[in-house]
Order: C-alpha cells, then sequence, then structure tokens
C-alpha cells in the first residue's frame, strides 16, 4: 500500500526521492497503446454498463449508498484537486533555502512559526511528510520542522474554506478546527523539543528537483498525490455512506448519546478512514447524528493521525520515531479538541 | 485488482474520473442528485485539470515509447499506492449503479435526526394573501409552522398554501408524509424535512405531488412537539423537479 519503506533501489532521478520508487522494468510493449486499449475497454464498459446494467440495479439501500459515497468524492473532489496542485506547486518550484531563512534559529520560537506557516502554505498530508523530511535534511529543527508537518494539512486556507463550505452557517467549527489543530501542532513540537531524542529520528539526506525539471517533479508531485489521497478519499467515502445507510440508526445515535464514547468514536475512525484533510470536512458533516465536538475531534485527529500517516511517518522517520510520536499526537489532538469543542461549540 | 498501479494506469485512472465528472456536469444534470448547484463551476474547473494531468502523463509515455523503443531504460516508472485503484469506484457507481436522488428510504432512516427550524434570523415576514394558494418551501413552512406554534397561530391559521415533494408513508398515526430532503452541503448530510398530510388519499411512495391546504394547528394544550401538519383541499401529481433537494 506505502511504497516509502522501500526506497533503497531510488538513486536515478532527483524526483525518486519524493515518490514511490521506480518500477522494476516496464514491459516492452509500447505504453501509449497499451493504455489505449486499456481505456477503451474501460469507457465500453462504463457505457455499456450504463445502458444494461444501471437500469436493473434498483435495490433502495444500494441507491442511497452509492448516492451519498459518490456525493462525498465529487463534493470534495475539487478541494482535493487544487489543494493538491498548490502543495505540488510548493514541493517543485520553492527553493530549500528559503524555510532556513524564514524561521527562527532558537527552536523554541521556531516551533510556533512553523505552526503559524502552516496556515498560510497548503500541504496535503501526504505531501507534508515528504516536505517535513525535507526541511529537516536542510537543517531545520526536527520539532519545528514536525510542528509544519502536523499544522500544514490541519489548517492551511483551502482545509478552513472546505470546512467552511460543509459546515456553512457554523463559522465556530472552522475557528474551532484552527485553534484546536495549530495548539496541538506547537504543543506536539514543543514537547518533541523537551524530551525528544536526535537518535530516536532517522533524517533522510534528499537533493532536490533540479530547476530544468521542475515541470515535470510538479506533474509526478500532483499526480502521485491525487491517486494516494484519492484512494483514501474513496476508503472515506465507503465508510461514511456505510454508516449513514448500513449500520443500524440506533447504534449510531446511541453511541451518539454518550459524550465521550462519541468523541472516541469519530477520533477513532478520523485514524481509520485516513481522509485527506483538503476532503475530510464532507464526510464530518455527514455525520449529523453526532455532537459538534465529537465532530470537531475527528477534524483535528484525521489530519494528524491516520493510518496512511502513520505508514509514511514510520517510512520516512523510522519505527522508533512512530511509536512515540503517534501516540503522543493523537492524546493531544483528542484532549485539546475536547477542550476547544467544551468552550466553543 | 491486485495489480500494482503502473503509471499508464494512473493517467488512465485520472483522465475516467474527470470524465466522469464532466458526465455528471457537461453532459447530464446528474450532478444536481449529489451536490448544490453552485458547486457546478468548481468540478467541471477540477475535471479538466485532472482530465488533462492524465492526458499530459500519457503523451509523455508515448514520446518516452518512441524514443526508447529498443533500449531498457526507464527511469520514469513509479507506481501508485494500491489503494488508488480505488478511484475507480466513483466511476463504476456513476455509470454501473446512476443513483437517483435521496428520496423515502433515507428519509425514513434519519427521521430521528432532529432538525432545527430553519428560520432566517430575522425571521420569517408576514405572509401576503395572494388570493390562490402561496407556495413554498417545506422548509420554510416548517419554519413558519413552528414560528406559529410557539407564537401567534394567526400568522399561519387559515392561509392557502402550496407544498410540493416525495410521498412516504407514516408507520404510526394518520396521514402520509410530504418530505423534502435538505442538504447542508452534500447528499451525505442530507437532512428530512418532512410534513404530515391529512385529507388525502396517500399516493404512491416516492411519488412527486403538489399538495395544496392549510396548516393544521396544534391540539390546545399539546406540547410542542416538531411534528407540523397540513389539511389538504386536493393534491395532484407532480413531475419530479430538476433538484430534487431543498
Amino acid at each position: 500500500m506505502i511504497a516509502m519503506t522501500d526506497r533503497a533501489g531510488a538513486g536515478t532521478a532527483a524526483e525518486d526521492d519524493l515518490y514511490p520508487p521506480p518500477d522494476w522494468a516496464a514491459r516492452r510493449t509500447a505504453p501509449g497503446t497499451r493504455a489505449l486499449l486499456t481505456f477503451a475497454a474501460l469507457a465500453a464498459l462504463l457505457v455499456a454498463g450504463r445502458l444494461w446494467v444501471a437500469p436493473e440495479v434498483g435495490g433502495r439501500a444500494l441507491d442511497a449508498w452509492t448516492t451519498i459515497f459518490v456525493a462525498i468524492c465529487v463534493q470534495a473532489l475539487p478541494f482535493l484537486v487544487f489543494g493538491v496542485a498548490l502543495s505540488a506547486a510548493i514541493t517543485a518550484f520553492v527553493p530549500p533555502g528559503v524555510w532556513n531563512r524564514l524561521l527562527p534559529r532558537r527552536p523554541g520560537l521556531a516551533v510556533p512559526v512553523a505552526g503559524a506557516a502552516g496556515a498560510v502554505l497548503p500541504g496535503c498530508e501526504c505531501a507534508s511528510v515528504p516536505v517535513a523530511s525535507g526541511l529537516m535534511a536542510r537543517g531545520v529543527a526536527p520539532a519545528a520542522a514536525l510542528t509544519f508537518l502536523l499544522a500544514a494539512p490541519a489548517i492551511n486556507p483551502i482545509v478552513l474554506i472546505a470546512t467552511a463550505v460543509a459546515f456553512p452557517g457554523q463559522p465556530e467549527m472552522v475557528l474551532g478546527r484552527f485553534g484546536a489543530s495549530l495548539l496541538v501542532a506547537v504543543l506536539a513540537g514543543w514537547a518533541w523539543l523537551l524530551f525528544g531524542r536526535g537518535e530516536w529520528l532517522k533524517i533522510p539526506a534528499r537533493p532536490h528537483a533540479e530547476a530544468g525539471r521542475r515541470w515535470e517533479a510538479f506533474r509526478q508531485a500532483m499526480r502521485h498525490d491525487i491517486m494516494h489521497a484519492g484512494g483514501f478519499l474513496v476508503v472515506g467515502g465507503v465508510a461514511a455512506a456505510t454508516i449513514n445507510v448500513v449500520v443500524p440508526a440506533e447504534w449510531v445515535t446511541g453511541i451518539a448519546g454518550i459524550p465521550w464514547a462519541a468523541v472516541l468514536t469519530l477520533a477513532v475512525l478520523a485514524v481509520l478512514m485516513s481522509i485527506c484533510s483538503e476532503a475530510d470536512a464532507f464526510v464530518a458533516a455527514s455525520l449529523s447524528q453526532f455532537s459538534p465536538t465529537a465532530k470537531l475531534t475527528f477534524l483535528v485527529v484525521g489530519p494528524m493521525v491516520d493510518l496512511k500517516l502513520i505508514a509514511l511517518q514510520t517510512g520516512f522517520f523510522g519505527r522508533r520515531f512512530a511509536v512515540r510520536f503517534i501516540p503522543l499526537t493523537f492524546a493531544l489532538a483528542v484532549g485539546v479538541s475536547s477542550l476547544v469543542g467544551w468552550v466553543l461549540l | 485488482m491486485g495489480a500494482v498501479v503502473t503509471k499508464s494506469a494512473q493517467n488512465l485512472l485520472l483522465i475516467t474520473l474527470g470524465a466522469a465528472t464532466l458526465w455528471i456536469t457537461v453532459a447530464t444534470d446528474e450532478y444536481l442528485n449529489y451536490v448544490k448547484p453552485w458547486f457546478r463551476w468548481a468540478l467541471i474547473a477540477a475535471a479538466v485539470a485532472v482530465v488533462v494531468l492524465g492526458a499530459a502523463g500519457l503523451r509523455r509515455e508515448w514520446h518516452d515509447a518512441d524514443d526508447h523503443d529498443d533500449h531498457g531504460h526507464d527511469d520514469h516508472g513509479h507506481h501508485g499506492p494500491r489503494v488508488a485503484w480505488l478511484l475507480c469506484l466513483p466511476a463504476l457507481g456513476i455509470f454501473l449503479i446512476a443513483p437517483p436522488a435521496l428520496g423515502s428510504f433515507t428519509a425514513d432512516r434519519n427521521s430521528t435526526r432532529t432538525a432545527a427550524p430553519p428560520a432566517p434570523d430575522e425571521g420569517y415576514g408576514a405572509l401576503r394573501p395572494t388570493g390562490g394558494p402561496l407556495a413554498m418551501t417545506i422548509s420554510e413552512f416548517i419554519g413558519r409552522s413552528f414560528e406559529a406554534q410557539t407564537g401567534d397561530p394567526g400568522t399561519l391559521r387559515g392561509i392557502p398554501v402550496q407544498l410540493s415533494g416525495f410521498a412516504a408513508p407514516r408507520p404510526q398515526g394518520e396521514g402520509w408524509y410530504l418530505t423534502r430532503l435538505r442538504m447542508a452541503c452534500c447528499a451525505g448530510d442530507a437532512i428530512p424535512m418532512r410534513v404530515i398530510v391529512h385529507g388525502a388519499a396517500r399516493p404512491k411512495t416516492d411519488t412527486w405531488v403538489s399538495v395544496v391546504g392549510t396548516w393544521m394547528p396544534p391540539t390546545a394544550g399539546a406540547p410542542v412537539t416538531g411534528v407540523h401538519e397540513v389539511r389538504a383541499q386536493h393534491t395532484r401529481p407532480i413531475k419530479k423537479p430538476k433538484n430534487q433537494y431543498e
């Protein structure tokens, strides 16, 4: 699923270090021809399906499930595409030295600045792990890079706009998400600064894309992120549609009725669903039986701890890092968002 | 499905995803089954971006194939994560199942979701009788009914109104539900808005009807329960509207 762990073979082109490792040798049939044939077959399948399968399919539950599933995917798509485009542009076009110039020298001070930088720089969480690793490789204090890693996907402008769209008329949800996420990111950074040890963290050395190949790097970064984030978005859509249609309504309302159980359930769901932060607000909004605080927890935990991030962080920074940092982040995220939700929502 | 996602497959997935999105926004109006009308343009822009990205990738592969036909090197080959195959599912859902807008199934399931009366901040203005029945959305009717139940019943009593929605049976009690789903953002968060109709035969479930009738005040002494009722003068079947949500 995650190809970041076996990166040993990478080393030819500069972009290799950012994205999954090179293939073993490609098959020699012209890829264009193969692609065209596959596409033709797929298009034929879809047309045939629409003509002969769709009229036969009519279960009310299946229809409702599919409508909700497609709706969540469709609603999230533009946010996903434009978020990924911006984050790919930053990966490909912002020179590495900029980060060192922007961040204060003192790590204790660099942590909140890195957190605030997350508010202006869009980054999908899949992109934020390699970006943070690149920051460390370029001499940024690990604690500050980790704060950026947590903050960037959670509080960037695209995510906040998506949250505002998903919760119309509830600006406190956007505010709560922003405040709680920033707080968790900064606290986690400071905690790492105080208690973290250098040997827990594996800092990979990485070259940067050469100037001439930046467009190519942009295109590849964007495609890779859409594949990654889009795949997990579909997982989230499936889960949300299932909760909406298949899981008995009494169970959901039963759990949603117990405050602490609701918060923990959505926190765990956020980890399991691994939805991209640009898209998770729509899933949260569809869980309408749950309390606003539980939804806020979902929105704060999701961009910071989820299955794909656990895999990516383990791959980039090593297991010894992941087993310490991930529980720390999860506990902070649940605690802070319950508190913020209690005060604000 | 277990195969690795080669570059060609990734590009094709992108094009398929974009094409499916263009299908529901440009070729048809199916996007109205899923999202709010204003979202169309964002969808078209995203679909075009995704198609261009996929097409650029394919073009690149073509070039590489021409250039290196008989050399063995392939330095662009990147597998995508396997989870990327799932991107097929939305396209398959759109084309193979062609799901309609949500109907009585969801309305019935989500009936426990409490819908706050959707009144605007400044409240509803007074109704101006025009001689005929006043057409309004079910949300507005519920909001006005709530105002009348908690405040001055005179604002709604005896005024003929016209509501439209789909019919759904009422498991207990008399009458049937006239329902419309209201979405905040996409179909995933749809909440049923429903009014109990008295005094008319129940149409078949999920058929669209227009009801002309008057508001029924709650029986004296009964607590305000969030139940809103209308006494029908007449009902007639109507065509399914293009946008079935409120």
